[in-house]
């Protein structure tokens, strides 16, 4: 098991945020966190990163997180948060080598093996033809794909994404989650995101785990989380079901 | 992709070092006789020492320069933003107060150099205890609280010497606000503000990798795995001490370190790895050439006597940061 968590809770200040939260992420697994705005999704994420200091158990690869040296970590968890930041003036390149910091010597010298990876990465989102352009002159798709080149220069075993595709064309975020479902796949990534999208997050992920106030309302394969009752619950929305001619549950709200 | 190899660090340092190599040599034959010739030996040591000290105090802003508009998240931070130069300033104008010297003996014992580097050091923790909260480091915050020091202590230092009554402008308590350098140094004093300067860099040039984490948002950096805070804490401090030590030998000299760095920026990119060698040597290359300008401009009696050196960079340098000004509003 990459991840296990086991009975989070986390208050900001003396606002309960996460009440007793377990989860859990497999090699090669897309998990979704679901829920409304304030339901605890980014506060789990931060807690799971390391950036937040919950009660409970967090264990990476069997080792507890607090025993993980932050360098380390950085070679096994990868994060992309929902607005992911770089000097403005910096080039694509620039934006891919920094995923490679952790691995870096004394006075940032690189290996050759940087190099490689980094080459791969490019290759693998079709960056090849962007490298040395400047990062405000590029697409939010394209902006997307750097950054999450970024992630993958890390040579992470698990990516933890903070609404990957709030900005972004339905286009590309059918096509983000796609390359995230081929990367689990073919190099055995465990993948935590959260996520507003209820319909894309069943389409794609292995188990969709739905959160309100904080805690889990209900987990597993997006067939059983996705029933009206519950979602009404959670969301404060009458809403209903279809079946759509793939097979796939589709969830909206009843208007 | 090419990796960044320990070569690759050499070859940089390496060139950076010979082009200001190269202006120090030329400037050598520059001086106050007008005459561009290679300098006769009374004069040779003399003009030797004032551009090593120029250098050295390029190289200084220059480098404090770029750490600070990495950590601030600002392109148009300055070393003196923090308030060190006002710092120093005030401090060394308190130390000539000699009724004021004479309450504590102390002071009477500590070299004007020394007292300058406290006063910075002091207006700096001050700008770092008040922009900090729960030991992080706001940027923004730190930005505005630094104008705010550095004002203060600008009215404190002309309140004393309203109060002193000596007529502004003509003794030497002008030449430490404008910055020129002082010309009699202990060989003691140039030492410490070498290994100061240079200890400090290499320990700059260490982290200057995980330096360019410093634009990202806190979690990004950490999760890249770059401990940002303590990054930020450890740079500023050692930017600030370098700062402190090159104003305590010449008072503030504006704009080297804001001109500097953007001009290795348009050579070589956002990387502090290339970005920190190459503005050093622009830093030590700009107060080389602007002390020699003031050297032949003394000669041509235009100035009349030797301008002190802050006096040309603040000249050149008001324009270049109005233009970056101009420049970022326009791409905005």
């Amino acid at each position: 098991m990459l991840l296990t968590a086991n009975n989070l809770s986390f208050a900001y200040a003396t606002k309960p945020a996460l009440r007793d939260v377990s989860i859990t992420l497999d090699a090669g697994q897309i998990v979704a966190l679901l829920g409304p705005n304030g339901s605890g999704k980014s506060t789990l994420i931060k807690c799971l990163l390391g950036d937040l200091s919950p009660t409970g158990s967090i264990v990476w690869e069997n080792t507890p997180l607090v025993a993980w040296p932050r360098r380390n970590l950085a070679k096994h968890v990868a994060y992309l948060p929902q607005t992911p930041s770089a000097d403005p003036q910096s080039r694509v390149i620039d934006v891919l080598r920094l995923g490679r910091a952790a691995h870096w010597g004394a006075f940032g010298i690189e290996s050759a093996q940087d190099a490689t990876v980094i080459a791969e990465v490019t290759a693998l989102l079709g960056l090849n033809d962007l490298l040395s352009r400047p990062l405000d002159t590029l697409s939010g798709g394209q902006r997307q794909r750097v950054f999450v080149g970024r992630c993958l220069a890390q040579e992470p075993r698990a990516l933890l994404l903070d609404e990957p595709s709030t900005h972004l064309d339905l286009k590309h975020q059918v096509e983000l989650l796609q390359l995230l479902k081929r990367l689990a796949a073919e190099r055995q990534l465990g993948v935590l995101m959260a996520s507003h999208d209820l319909n894309l997050a069943a389409a794609f992920a292995d188990e969709l785990v739905l959160l309100m106030e904080g805690s889990i309302a209900t987990k597993g394969p997006a067939d059983a989380v996705l029933q009206p009752e519950t979602l009404e619950k959670v969301f404060g929305l009458p809403m209903e079901r279809l079946h759509l001619d793939s097979g796939r549950p589709g969830v909206f709200p009843r208007l | 992709m090419k990796p960044f190899t320990a070569d690759q660090l050499l070859k940089s340092i390496l060139i950076a070092t010979g082009i200001w190599a190269v202006v120090a040599v030329a400037c050598m034959m520059v001086g106050s006789t007008g005459r561009i010739e290679w300098p006769k030996d009374d004069v040779f040591e003399f003009r030797r020492d004032s551009i090593l000290i120029t250098s050295l105090i390029g190289a200084a802003l220059a480098s404090s320069g770029c750490v600070y508009q990495a950590i601030l998240r600002n392109p148009l931070a300055d070393p003196y933003l923090l308030g060190v130069s006002a710092g120093a300033s005030l401090a060394a104008y308190v130390w000539r107060l000699t009724s004021f010297a004479g309450l504590l003996a102390i002071l009477g014992a500590m070299s004007q150099q020394a007292f300058a580097f406290l006063g910075a050091m002091a207006a700096v923790g001050i700008v770092f205890a008040l922009a900090t909260r729960r030991g992080r480091i706001e940027p923004i915050t730190l930005l505005l609280v630094g104008v705010i020091v550095n004002a203060v202590c600008g009215s404190l230092y002309l309140l004393l010497i309203q109060f002193n009554k000596s007529p502004a402008g003509s003794g030497s308590e002008m030449a430490f606000l404008v910055g020129g350098l002082q010309t009699s140094l202990l060989p003691e004093q140039k030492w410490a503000a070498v290994t100061v300067v240079s200890v400090g860099w290499v320990i700059l040039l260490y982290f200057a990798g995980w330096l360019n984490a410093a634009a990202l948002s806190d979690d990004e950096a950490r999760s890249l795995g770059v401990g940002i805070h303590l990054l930020r804490w450890i740079s500023l401090i050692i930017a600030s001490l370098m700062t402190a030590s090159a104003v305590a030998i010449s008072g503030p000299i504006g704009f080297v370190g804001l001109v500097a760095p953007h001009m290795a920026r348009l050579l070589v990119g956002v990387d502090q790895r290339k970005l920190l060698p190459l503005s050093t040597a622009f830093g030590a290359i700009l107060l080389c050439v602007a002390d020699s300008a003031g050297r032949f401009l003394a000669h041509r009696s235009l100035a009349g006597q030797w301008l002190p050196v802050g006096v040309l960079t603040g000249l050149m340098g008001g324009p270049f940061f109005l233009l970056l000004l101009w420049q970022t509003r326009r791409r905005e």
